[in-house]
């Protein structure tokens, strides 16, 4: 299989994330990144063939949200979809977005994601993905300890801890120099410890600390073809590539597969990405929770041993460093579950635009990578660049 | 031999939905002064009522034009529902009817009084009858009832 | 509006939804819960390919995407593999109603399992200062089955020292 033609990334939108907005209802807190993403785009609605609507029901048990929700998105009259993939929904928007502008389908769409966390209960509706004749009396939403002690088994308990919350404060000093991000919390270095040992025990050595917030927010992109953005004149993040891993088991770890490792591999194959680090200029990652984070650090970028914690230790991941992760704060800092992964992708492309402001890396973008992460641990990964693609991507038929 | 069988289960979460700035201000309005509100947008001119933030066919902000529309109307589509389940407001059978208030361009959905449910017509002039008890819901309205000396004569929404 | 007041109100409308369902086991489950209800068995299938157990069984292996068509008993007797001691207080998801904390979940590889099949079940135990990896730990059925998830009641820890029988669960 081959692309008809490239598609690119030319305007997003967000937003307020926070912990509460009782002053909108759902489809005007979209509202307010639908119409950021036009003004972005320098687009008008009319301009948009295609919307994709995502988040999941069970987190404001509100049915068919995508109907209701045309009231604020703009869908009324459009062509349209709809999807949920679990944490991965925004990404896997931004996936289908792709494929509906380079099959030729649409030469504009707009991908909107969006969740209220606020008026629902966040580990409870996740508990309902489980197997409800097995797995959902026992989950505790996307909550658990292992993914800490696995890190911890091999590095050590102090060094394992200190990776875990160094890599928690650059996140959030990550999230003070982006304005739209809602946990930012001025975390100092000197504290490390301290603010960890007072943070609340969630699940073994998971704590409040550790994990994503729960946030209301929307985020929207603008997605068109080669032929529109030049006849826009936009500025565009080419869309080179993506993969989607799944595995059918929750919570078993081990020797199962690496969804995160294997998406790279694949992804990174038919891209000609040999050296993950120097050929991609930027990490939008989808980072459930800091350890998570630190972990997941590895098999992203193909690493082996302790590289990933090096690359923490040695400062590498800092937005002014050699390999930034997460400008935006990540998902420690604002988790709008149904946005999350659109925010990624978003947050990937404002880099390459160079329109992330005051937390836009301050060296060049070329490459830039975003992931997801749902379900039963799945991975979605996308690569962005500044240059368009020169041949068709081929991806395995 | 097939060992399939039934479990019965439960799924069971609290939820909670915001109206938010703009619904928040027409159920007050409702609750406390028996009194409906809507949007006019200022492009196209249509009156929203229940008022929205924006106008979903041209996209504008709707809120900086706050109007009150009259509690009659006419009924612009009905259904009889003779079926019951846990979940309805009334005993079937019963009349859910849209109601295009007079000054509004869209109808509410509401339940409608008019003794016999195969009395029901569209066209029939209704007023609104509202409930005992304050409500911030469409509920503050109990019902509507048939309102034979109403007629529709150019009523223009009273701005805000 | 004549007058704003200084702070608007907001409306929120809040409800516990509480929805019935009814789930059918299929026959690879319904087979699993039958044998844990009537005969206090667990009972794993197997990959013709890989030869990994799972647990609970699904009709086809994970990993190698064929038929798992055989069965084995494995004994209600295993080692943990990994462990979660629960801290936040999350609402049974089949109830609504909060959860008491601290509790422990456990995987547990009971002896003689293939690959990656360790059983998910909660731990029962006082100090959680005793819970480890490698801790032998013991399946403690419920008195009164119904072919559900809670057929197990939870995992206790084998204790050498204890006579034989005072466990609550296998004579039971």
């Amino acid at each position: 299989m081959s692309k008809n033609r490239n598609a690119a990334i030319i305007g997003s939108g967000m937003s307020e994330f926070s912990s509460h907005r009782e002053d909108v209802n759902q489809p005007e807190m979209i509202h307010e990144a639908v119409i950021e993403a036009l003004r972005d785009a320098d687009i008008a609605l009319e301009d948009v063939d295609c919307l994709l609507h995502g988040n999941m029901e069970l987190f404001e048990m509100v049915h068919q949200p995508d109907m209701w929700h045309v009231l604020g998105d703009g869908a009324r009259g459009k062509s349209g979809l709809r999807l949920t993939t679990g944490g991965t929904t925004g990404i896997t928007l931004a996936c289908a977005a792709d494929n509906l502008v380079a099959s030729g389908l649409h030469d504009v769409v707009l991908a909107i994601g969006f969740e209220k966390l606020q008026e629902g209960h966040t580990t409870g509706g996740i508990t309902n993905m489980a197997d409800p004749l097995w797995g959902r009396s026992l989950q505790t939403g996307a909550l658990t300890g292992t993914g800490a002690q696995k890190v911890i088994d091999e590095f050590g308990e102090e060094r394992a801890k200190l990776a875990a919350m160094k890599y928690r404060t650059i996140m959030d000093e990550h999230a003070m120099r982006n304005e739209k991000a809602h946990r930012r919390l001025r975390l100092e270095r000197q504290y490390i410890k301290e603010t960890a040992d007072n943070s609340p025990p969630l699940v073994g050595e998971l704590r409040m600390i550790h994990m994503c917030s729960q946030s209301d927010g929307a985020c929207a992109v603008v997605f068109a073809s080669e032929e529109k953005v030049r006849a826009l004149g936009a500025n565009p993040a080419w869309i080179v590539d993506h993969e989607t891993v799944h595995r059918e088991e929750t919570m078993v770890f081990g020797s199962m597969l690496s969804t995160q490792r294997a998406a790279a591999e694949r992804l990174f194959a038919r891209a000609g990405i040999a050296n993950p680090r120097g050929d991609i200029d930027v990490f939008e990652m989808y980072d459930p929770s800091a350890w998570w984070g630190v972990d997941w650090l590895r098999d992203f970028l193909l690493l082996e041993g302790d590289e990933h914690l090096k690359m923490i230790e040695n400062d590498e991941i800092v937005l002014d460093g050699p390999f930034p992760v997460n400008p935006s704060g990540g998902v420690i800092a604002s988790n709008p579950i149904g946005a999350t992964a659109l925010v990624r992708v978003a947050e990937a492309a404002m880099q390459v635009r160079g329109t992330a402001g005051a937390h836009q890396v301050s060296k060049p973008v070329r490459r830039a990578l975003a992931s997801g992460f749902g379900g039963t641990l799945w991975t979605v990964l996308m690569l962005l660049s500044k240059e368009k693609p020169e041949r068709r991507v081929n991806t395995h038929g | 031999m097939n060992d399939a069988f039934v479990i019965e289960g439960k799924m069971a979460l609290p939820y909670q939905y915001f109206a938010g700035a703009v619904g928040s201000k027409f159920l007050v309005a409702l609750r406390d002064e028996k009194q409906i509100l809507g949007v006019r947008c200022s492009r196209c001119g249509m009156v929203f009522v229940p008022p929205r933030q924006s106008c979903e066919r041209c996209f504008s902000a709707l809120t900086e034009h706050w109007v009150r529309v009259e509690s009659t109307g006419e009924v612009t589509g009905f259904t009889v529902v003779r079926y019951a389940e846990p979940y309805q407001p009334k005993k079937p059978p019963y009349v859910l009817a849209l109601i295009k208030l007079d000054g509004a361009d869209t109808p509410i959905a509401h339940l409608l009084e008019c003794g016999d449910p195969g009395r029901a017509r569209i066209g029939m002039r209704v007023r609104a009858v509202f409930a005992g008890e304050r409500r911030a819901n469409l509920l503050a309205i109990a019902h509507f009832e048939e309102d034979p000396a109403g007629t529709q004569e150019g009523h223009s929404p009273a701005r805000l | 509006m004549a007058e704003e007041t200084s702070v608007p109100e907001r409306i929120v409308s809040r409800q516990v939804l509480a929805i019935p369902q009814r789930f059918s086991t299929g026959p690879v489950m319904g087979r699993f819960l039958r044998e844990l209800r009537d005969h206090k068995r667990i009972m794993a299938n197997k990959c013709p390919k890989c030869g990994r157990h799972q647990l609970p069984p699904r009709e086809v292996c994970a990993v190698c995407h064929v038929e798992a068509t055989g069965w084995e008993e494995l004994p209600p007797e295993g080692a943990i593999r990994d462990f979660d001691v629960v801290y936040y207080a999350s609402p049974d998801p089949l109830t609504g109603e909060t959860r008491q904390v601290p509790y422990v979940l456990c995987w547990v590889d009971l002896d003689g399992t293939q690959g990656d099949a360790p059983l998910w079940h909660l731990l029962n135990v006082e100090n959680l200062a005793e819970v480890r990896r490698g801790v032998r730990v013991r399946v403690v059925f419920a008195d009164e089955r119904h072919g559900t998830t809670e057929d197990i009641r939870h995992f206790e820890i084998i204790r050498e020292e204890a006579s034989p029988g005072a466990g609550t669960g296998a004579e039971s």
